[in-house]
């Protein structure tokens, strides 16, 4: 099992969770608000005067095989729309519940 | 869900919500009256008091005084003036605008009630007045006709005059030139004495024989009958055959004593119309005929009055006979329309040139949309406003529509920028709308702030300019509101809907886009980035050229160029002439001077071919003295009084003004030396857009030190430029025959004072013996002496008295006396008015102020100083007093109301924008920057136009402060976010400079263009809001260009110190001694 951390520009919300949906991974966890910087290029989001952008974050599980699956739709999404901003991790679930 | 996400996600809600308001809207705009200004005249209460046989002297002792100190102390009283006359008092009460006229008018009866028990026994009862007498007629009409002519009063009378006076809000309807059926009995004096008989005795005997006397009734039978005598005449000639006497056995007829003549008045106003006619050869034509007079109560609308009036007319031409036509003179309401029309005109034209500029500069159509459709939503959300309050459209209404285009597109175009931001990045339209507008809902609430905070201080102005800009107040908080709403639901919605990413490319944006876009507005940005960059790296050359460029541009304020003025004169297209001639002047003399005046400006502008006069008018004679209404207004065989109507300001085929058709008249009117009183008003004069007229009050109890003074002052002011008519207003003394009595020898003849009197008074007056009836009409049966016995002074000599004594015997007798044997007839000269204002005797000239040559300022203070050069020569002595009044009043009142308020905004325009930044001084920089460029850009403005400061140019700058800061607040704003990003001061100024141009070039453009309309505006009375848009876009443009290119080298001159201070004092902390700062400092201190 992986958990995926996506974390995007609020106007991303909607293509994100219809590519969760069209993933078939149906459970996840969303952060609607939160704040952040990319590591290398794009613009804060900090929700303030100077970076008004906020982003929201999803974090899902999903077995392995969802992964390269739901990578490849984020993927294009962000391609489609560079100046926004979206960037996923997979990390590995060690137990669940 | 905040309110821009619902409005996004539930577009249907959310424009059916709008619609609603804008079929609210538009329901109330189908209910509103149209008027000129709000409601504003309703603060005059006239109250009329009479005593009969009192001299002007006597009523002002007896009457006027204890009446004005009585009503003196009702609340909110600005001003008491009165008029004491032979006969009568009036009083007219001016009040402070706003309050409510219905609970004045009852506190004026509750002090007349205390007052009733203080005034002379033969006083009458007070009547009061919703209005004041000096208030112009809303209509005037004509009324012509041939057969009927002899009936004409009776037939206007009830058939014209009642329906016109049942119908709500008409003040009075009286009837002019339309002289009444009456039947005279005209007596020989001779033939009476030869007869024993007096006047008395004949009406005596007319009274008792023109009369039906019911019998009771009587039973016969079975049948009841009435009995009657019937003895009223059915002829007027009936009469000539009663016995008045019998002698001995001889008896006397009527028609051996006197004349009956049935016959019209014998004093009566004659009307004569001159009206444009293409089918006369002279192209105009003039008829005899009579004039109805339509007055308005305080506090109606004149527009609803005049259109019930007119569309009863045709149906009481129906019942008129076929001879007689009614036409229409002067109709106030036309000039109302035609100026409403004209300024909805502009309010469109505004709008069209808003959606230019938002077109241009966004290059989209459906952008535009987005934007512009926010223009009527907001507008028409203001008639509920304007419903509710029982308001009218009006000048002061639609004006505001005008100036609320140009800003109301600011917030959507804010919004809408921000949107087509994140669309670009790649935002789905409907996340950008939201997301877009979350970002910016902050600045766009704060700068719909900054506005209200402009104008609701509005809505606390008092007096005559706060009836006007309460309103405009109101109105555009409400507006303001409306359009800040609807950019944060409205706008987002559509921009969700109809702004998509990818643009289509057609020939249209290839062609916008290399033109508009790379070939104008990329390089306008960037040769403002080089400007601006200039100007921040040479901080000090800019601030040191805009101080002498700021104090070079008040030059014309200290060289007095510019001139002051109240309100605006407006072209109303109605002059009216008044011109007197000598006292005793007869009617036809005055009627030949009329004539010639009227034929001169009719062949003048009245023809077809220059179609400038429309109707001229004019009344000569004497008023009924029945008729005390009449009598009230300025009458006599000696005056003449024109009423002119002209036609449109676009329909005159000559270009001519009022005013100059006006000064011409005047010209005219020189030529007439016998002339002792002219006076030619344009529009009206009292109360806004009429005639420019300075006033000068001369107090004092001495009426001739008075008279001679004003006389003085009078061919003093005569000798300005500027002044092209003067008028005093106490008129001359009258002269006047009076009999004085011997008492003494009176009272030899059994007689009296009063029946003397009244001898006189029958012969000469007449006494209304009876009425003679027919089909239901009464007629006066008038007994008197006849016309050509009336002419001398000797008739009145040889007036027989007839007293009754007790002889030595105990015995009554019947003796004769003549007056000339018991009392002398002597000539003398009586002062016909006595005026007061707040209880001093008052004696006013008034000057009217040639604008195209002058201004009021000027005049007054041209006046002023000829006071001031009479009081030096000592020529004031005592209690006299001259003071400055009428429009120069109210002006100071309103500019010191004004200038008030414009502190106050100052203040509150402060407080929104520190607030809004969390700082002083960046609210501080800009107001150092905008606002005195603002005044600097009205004066510049005026000068060039050469429009005097007046209530509404002032009203523009006031206004222009909360407009001007939103540049200022866009640039600012931008700043501090480039500074928050980590760009360094200057980068961060140059870089929010070039971002910034284009919306703040925007708005102001809007704005600019919106109000331009107005400005260059020549439609039916643009003169009036011409000073208003004319400021604005003069502050405007000079305070942007200023804005643009100061505020960034002062915000770098206040950066520049706040960051050297911390480097100091970060220094001084660390010990290290700061090499820079000896070339460097901006500002020397420590050490």
């Amino acid at each position: 099992m992986k958990a995926v951390f996506i974390a995007f520009d609020q106007a991303h919300r909607e293509e994100v969770i219809a590519a969760l949906n069209s993933s078939m991974m149906r459970g996840f966890t969303c952060f609607e608000d939160v704040q952040g910087r990319g590591s290398v290029s794009g613009e804060p989001h900090y929700g303030s005067h100077a970076w008004p952008g906020m982003n929201s974050a999803i974090l899902s599980m999903c077995e392995d095989d969802r992964v390269p699956v739901i990578m490849e739709r984020l993927r294009k999404i962000d391609h489609e729309r560079p100046m926004l901003g979206l960037r996923a991790f997979v990390l590995p679930v060690e137990e669940s519940l | 869900m905040s309110l821009y996400e619902g409005a996004v996600k539930r577009p249907i809600m959310t424009s059916l919500v709008f619609i609603a308001i804008a079929i609210f809207g538009l329901f109330s705009l189908s209910k509103l009256p149209i008027d000129l200004f709000p409601d504003i005249d309703t603060n005059m209460i006239m109250v009329m008091e009479t005593y009969a046989g009192a001299s002007a002297e006597d009523i002002e002792n007896n009457v006027t005084r204890p009446l004005e100190n009585t009503l003196n102390s009702v609340n909110y009283l600005k001003h008491i003036t009165s008029k004491s006359m032979e006969n009568y008092a009036i009083i007219t009460m001016e009040f402070e605008y706003g309050h409510n006229i219905d609970q004045l008018t009852n506190d004026v009866r509750d002090k007349l009630d205390m007052i009733s028990t203080a005034l002379p026994d033969g006083a009458g009862t007070p009547i009061i007045f919703k209005f004041s007498s000096d208030m112009i007629p809303i209509l005037v009409l004509s009324a012509q006709a041939n057969e009927s002519r002899d009936a004409l009063y009776k037939i206007l009378d009830d058939q014209v005059a009642n329906p016109i006076a049942r119908i709500a809000g008409v003040g009075s309807v009286s009837i002019s030139g339309a002289p009444e059926r009456t039947v005279y009995v005209y007596c020989q004096p001779e033939k009476l004495e030869a007869y024993n008989l007096t006047v008395e005795a004949i009406s005596q005997k007319i009274a008792v024989e023109n009369r039906n006397v019911p019998g009771g009734s009587f039973d016969t039978g079975n049948n009841a009958y009435t009995l009657r005598v019937q003895g009223e005449f059915k002829d007027p000639k009936q009469m000539e055959n009663i016995v008045v006497s019998t002698m001995g056995n001889k008896t006397v007829y009527l028609r051996d004593v006197a004349t009956v003549a049935d016959t019209l008045q014998e004093r009566a106003q004659k009307v004569i119309t001159y009206f444009t006619n293409p089918s006369d050869p002279q192209g105009y034509s003039g008829e005899q005929g009579a004039m109805i007079i339509v007055q308005k109560q305080s506090g109606a609308n004149s527009v609803a009055i005049a259109e019930k009036v007119l569309e009863l007319l045709p149906r009481l031409q129906r019942t008129l006979p076929s001879d007689v036509t009614i036409g229409v003179i002067v109709n106030t309401s036309e000039n109302i329309y035609a100026t409403i029309g004209s300024l909805e005109e502009t309010i469109i034209y505004a709008m069209l040139f808003v959606a230019i500029v938002c077109f241009i500069f966004l290059g989209r159509w459906r952008a535009v949309v987005v934007i512009v459709i926010t223009i009527p939503l907001s507008l028409i959300a203001s008639f509920i406003y304007l419903s509710a309050t029982g308001s009218s459209l009006n000048m002061i209404s639609l004006s505001c529509l005008s100036i609320a285009i140009g800003n109301v597109v600011d917030d959507a175009i804010v919004v809408l920028e921000n949107v087509t931001n994140h669309i670009e990045r790649g935002s789905d339209p409907k996340q950008a709308a939201i997301h877009g507008t979350n970002e910016v809902a902050i600045s766009v609430v704060a700068s719909t702030l900054t506005m209200i905070g402009v104008f609701f201080p509005l809505t606390m102005v008092t007096g005559m300019s706060g009836v006007l800009f309460k309103e405009l107040g109101w109105m555009m908080c409400i507006i303001m509101t409306v359009s800040t709403t609807s950019a944060l639901t409205f706008t987002p919605m559509l921009c969700s809907l109809m702004l998509r990413l990818k643009k289509r490319e057609n020939w249209f944006s290839r062609w916008y886009n290399h033109f508009v876009v790379r070939g104008m507005l990329d390089k306008l940005d960037v040769w403002y980035a080089k400007r601006i960059n200039w100007a921040v790296r040479h901080r000090g050359v800019v601030v040191l050229g805009i101080i002498v460029f700021f104090f070079l541009s008040l030059m014309p304020v200290f060289t007095k160029q510019i001139g002051t003025g109240f309100f605006p004169s407006q072209d109303s297209g109605r002059i009216s002439v008044s011109l007197e001639l000598p006292i005793g002047t007869r009617q036809a003399r005055a009627e030949e001077i009329a004539n010639e005046l009227a034929n001169k400006w009719m062949t003048r502008w009245g023809t077809p071919e220059t179609k400038v006069l429309k109707a001229c008018n004019f009344t000569t004679g004497q008023a009924d003295t029945d008729n005390t209404f009449a009598s009230m207004q300025n009458n006599g065989t000696h005056i003449i009084s024109f009423n002119i109507s002209m036609y449109k300001v676009k329909d005159r085929l000559m270009n001519l003004t009022m005013y100059d058709v006006g000064n011409q008249m005047r010209e005219d009117l020189k030529a007439y030396p016998e002339l002792v009183k002219k006076n030619v008003v344009e529009g009206g004069q009292s109360g806004m857009g009429g005639q420019t007229v300075a006033q000068f009050e001369v107090y004092g109890y001495n009426l001739a030190q008075t008279d001679s003074l004003i006389r003085i002052l009078r061919d003093s002011m005569m000798t300005l430029d500027g002044v092209s008519q003067s008028l005093i207003s106490r008129s001359d003394y009258q002269p006047e025959i009076q009999v004085d009595f011997d008492r003494e020898k009176l009272a030899r003849y059994g007689l009296d004072l009063s029946t003397a009197g009244a001898f006189i008074r029958s012969r000469f007056n007449g006494t209304t013996a009876s009425y003679f009836r027919e089909d239901g009409n009464e007629y006066d049966i008038v007994v008197r002496y006849s016309p050509e016995v009336r002419e001398s002074i000797e008739t009145i000599e040889n007036i027989m008295l007839y007293g009754t004594r007790t002889n030595e015997r105990g015995m009554t007798e019947v003796c004769k006396v003549r007056i000339k044997d018991v009392g002398q007839v002597v000539e003398r000269f009586t002062m016909p008015t006595i005026e007061r204002k707040d209880r001093q005797r008052v004696n006013t000239l008034t000057c009217v102020v040639n604008t195209d040559k002058s201004n009021l300022g000027k005049v007054v203070e041209a006046g002023q100083a000829f006071v001031e050069g009479m009081r030096d020569r000592g020529l004031l002595t005592g209690d006299v007093d001259i003071q400055v009044a009428g429009s120069y009043e109210d002006q100071q009142d309103s500019f010191r109301d004004l200038g008030m308020l414009g502190l106050l905004i100052l203040i509150i325009v402060f407080i929104v924008m520190a607030a809004q930044f969390e700082s002083m001084s960046d609210p501080f920089i800009i107001m150092l920057v905008s606002i005195p460029f603002t005044f600097t850009g009205v004066v510049l403005a005026l000068w060039i136009t050469g429009v005097d400061l007046n209530v509404m140019s002032m009203l523009g700058a006031i206004m222009l402060i909360g407009i001007v800061v939103k540049n200022g607040i866009v640039l600012i704003d931008y700043i501090h976010l480039l500074r928050e990003r980590g760009y360094s001061v200057i980068t961060a100024v140059v870089a929010a400079g070039r971002s910034r141009l284009r919306p703040v070039l925007m708005t102001t453009l809007t704005t600019i263009l919106g109000m331009l309309p107005m400005a260059i505006g020549t439609g039916q009375g643009s003169e009036m809001w011409q000073p208003m848009g004319i400021s604005i876009i003069g502050g405007l443009l000079v305070s942007t260009v200023m804005t643009l290119v100061v505020v960034p080298s002062v915000y770098c001159i206040f950066q520049g110190i706040k960051i050297q201070r911390e480097r100091v004092k970060w220094a001084d902390e660390l010990g290290i001694e700061l090499e820079w700062k000896k070339k460097h400092h901006i500002f020397k201190r420590r050490k």
